[in-house]
């Protein structure tokens, strides 16, 4: 009975908006998820590391299917082009021309940096994980360039693979990412990624231009620029195999 | 014959205290030559015990069984299935005295902001309290160490929870690989923080539950290694052979001499280096005792003269002297035993040395040092000065029982 009466208030303090439905809140996330990787879809993109000392990007092809199947290969510059990377179900393993190998990324390094960019090989391959592993809570609703767009609150599970102390996303109501702020477990923001720019692309309303930023490293950042994306597209079989990543067809 | 010794025995008495300056002295010189050969064994004794505890801890157990491939890549894949039969019964009984079962896996541990490899061990905590092998209650500097074998808490080192930013009541994850190589996570939180006295341990060892470690690795009921103890790590020889034969030949027993054949070789080393200590000591210090006597049978060369003229036969004098310089001896041991017992005694609690920590780390060992006191170092050091002092005496003592009665007299 005074959980009730706590709620009710809480309600009325929450500007008697909206309920606080979890489920609403998952089926956000869940929502924005799928608009930016569609069940299938590719896209070409150019990934910028900018250091306080030196700047290099790479330009890449990405292939994705549904929530567990991903392919990135680097085009250009010719230093890097042919690397390649394969997530399937949470593991990963990488391609490089120059000796010829495929490595599976071991566990012990699920937390470096992939390619030297600020996000985590964990990021790459596990970007949906948050879905199924956090509980979600919708914190408030904001207007935003005549947009709705809702700011959710995700805690990890107990026991989930997840070092952050919660993360916040907001999420614009035709499901664009604007800006998920990874924090940790005292309170304190570690990054945040973030839409600079959202452009129509494919058919839908993609964050084209996406930041991820180091909080207490202002000069740290890594920059991905989308420009080209189609999605639910014919993919062909066999392209998230590892022959695939290894010989490359398309 | 009893009475003739009990004359030799009490002329050698006071024959003893003639001249006691020169007597004293030499009882003095003895006496510290003793304490110092007690004193520094009990040292490199506390030093290597110390050494070979800080190792069998970290090891951890003196006897070991793990699956063939273990050793060579401690890699999950290669465990060993919950022991069973014959091996478990042998486990069971005497002169074993504990025994455990636990995971041990290489893993990776991320907090927020940084990641570090460790040693995770899934441990049961009441068998591992009873190897020794888990932190001891006043090593836990924070928090508790782990409940049962499903706690799921994971207990870190303080040195590593400084290193990983992260502390108590945080969540870390922990990152390991399955045994067909897939990925294996999951988060866990911090219930303790165990301190040692190695920082090196510190940072190298985490402790969880074994069945949340089992769980997440996907293997069942099997486990990396069973450890076992007897007692006293020493030996071990007496009663691995039956463990090996209860293991049969799928499984690899090894003593802790034979895992880190290191630490076999360094208590190996300081049981020589000690007797070689004992032996350099007290040949120094006989040169005293020679001279000594020699002086003493110099100076009573019309004595001797004497006495032989009076009847006493040359065995007699030569018991005499031997007597003489027994006494010596045993006066002296008692002193410097005394004396060494003493002064460890109260030593025993430690001896500080973390001015010289680094060095001390380097050598396996933690800053403060631990003289142990042998009652088989006393015995053994008294029985080298008894036998190299009787030894050294002889000369003396052969020369003047051999003496010509006749010209010893007229010797002015």
């Amino acid at each position: 009975m005074p959980r009730l009466v706590t709620a009710f208030v809480l309600a009325l303090l929450a500007g008697l908006a909206q309920a606080d439905d979890p489920a609403s809140a998952r089926d956000i996330i869940r929502r924005a998820m799928d608009h930016y990787r569609g069940q299938t879809s590719f896209s070409e993109l150019t990934m910028t590391i900018h250091r306080p000392d030196w700047e290099r990007s790479m330009s890449m092809r990405a292939w994705s299917r549904g929530d567990d199947e991903s392919l990135v290969r680097v085009v250009a510059p010719a230093r890097d082009a042919g690397n390649g990377t394969l997530t399937l179900e949470g593991n990963m393993w990488t391609f490089t021309p120059k000796i010829n190998r495929v490595i599976k990324v071991p566990s012990s390094l699920m937390s470096q940096n992939w390619m030297g960019s600020d996000f985590s090989n964990r990021d790459i391959s596990k970007d949906t994980a948050i879905i199924d592993e956090y509980d979600h809570r919708l914190l408030e609703t904001r207007e935003l360039d005549g947009h709705r767009a809702w700011v959710i609150e995700s805690i990890p599970h107990e026991d989930a693979p997840v070092v952050w102390g919660k993360e916040v996303l907001v999420i614009r109501d035709d499901w664009v990412l604007l800006e998920q702020q990874f924090w940790d477990q005292d309170g304190e923001l570690v990054k945040t990624l973030k839409a600079q720019e959202i452009s129509s692309m494919g058919g839908r309303e993609v964050a084209s231009r996406l930041r991820m930023q180091q909080a207490d490293k202002p000069q740290e950042w890594t920059e991905v620029v989308t420009a080209e994306v189609e999605f639910d597209l014919e993919l062909p079989e066999g392209l998230f195999t590892l022959s695939s990543l290894r010989n490359p067809r398309r | 014959m009893s009475g003739a010794l009990a004359v030799s025995a009490r002329l050698a008495w006071r024959n003893l205290w003639r001249n006691h300056r020169r007597t004293l002295i030499m009882l003095a010189a003895i006496s510290i030559g003793v304490w110092a050969m007690i004193f520094m064994s009990a040292l490199m004794r506390g030093m290597t015990d110390q050494m070979v505890r800080n190792g069998l801890r970290t090891l951890p157990g003196e006897v070991q069984v793990h699956a063939p491939g273990y050793r060579d890549d401690p890699s999950v894949a290669n465990s060993m299935a919950w022991p069973q039969g014959a091996l478990l019964s042998a486990l069971q009984q005497p002169p074993v005295q504990a025994w455990s079962a636990r995971v041990r896996v290489p893993a990776m541990i991320a907090s927020e902001r940084e990641s570090r490899g460790v040693t995770l061990l899934g441990v049961d905590p009441a068998s591992e309290r009873a190897l020794g092998s888990a932190p001891h209650a006043d090593e836990i500097s924070e928090g508790r160490f782990l409940e049962g074998p499903g706690d799921d808490g994971i207990v870190l080192g303080a040195a590593l929870a400084r290193k990983l930013d992260t502390g108590l009541g945080k969540r870390v994850v922990i990152m390991s690989q399955d045994p067909q190589n897939n990925v294996a996570d999951r988060g866990m939180r911090v219930v303790g923080l165990f301190r040692a006295r190695l920082e090196g341990t510190e940072e190298l060892y985490a402790y969880t539950g074994r069945q949340p470690l089992q769980a997440l690795l996907n293997i069942g009921d099997e486990i990396s290694e069973v450890a076992a103890s007897a007692g006293d790590y020493r030996h071990t020889a007496r009663w691995a052979p039956a463990l090996v034969s209860a293991a049969g030949p799928q499984l690899e027993v090894k003593t802790w001499r034979e895992l880190d054949p290191y630490l076999g070789t360094m208590l190996r080393v300081q049981d020589g280096f000690s007797l070689i200590f004992m032996v350099v000591i007290f040949a120094v210090l006989s040169f005293g005792l020679v001279n000594t006597l020699a002086m003493a049978v110099f100076e009573r060369v019309r004595e001797i003269g004497l006495m032989q003229a009076l009847g006493m036969r040359p065995g007699a004098i030569l018991r005499l002297l031997l007597l003489e310089s027994l006494y010596l001896l045993l006066l002296s041991l008692v002193a410097g035993n005394l004396a060494a017992w003493l002064t460890i005694k109260p030593l025993e609690r430690g001896i500080d040395l973390s001015i010289v920590a680094e060095g001390m780390a380097m050598m396996g060992l933690g800053t403060t040092l631990y003289p142990a006191l042998a009652w088989s170092d006393m015995l053994f050091s008294t029985a080298v000065v008894v036998l190299l002092g009787v030894l050294a005496s002889l000369l003396p003592a052969w020369r003047a029982a051999r003496l010509d009665p006749v010209q010893a007299i007229n010797q002015v």
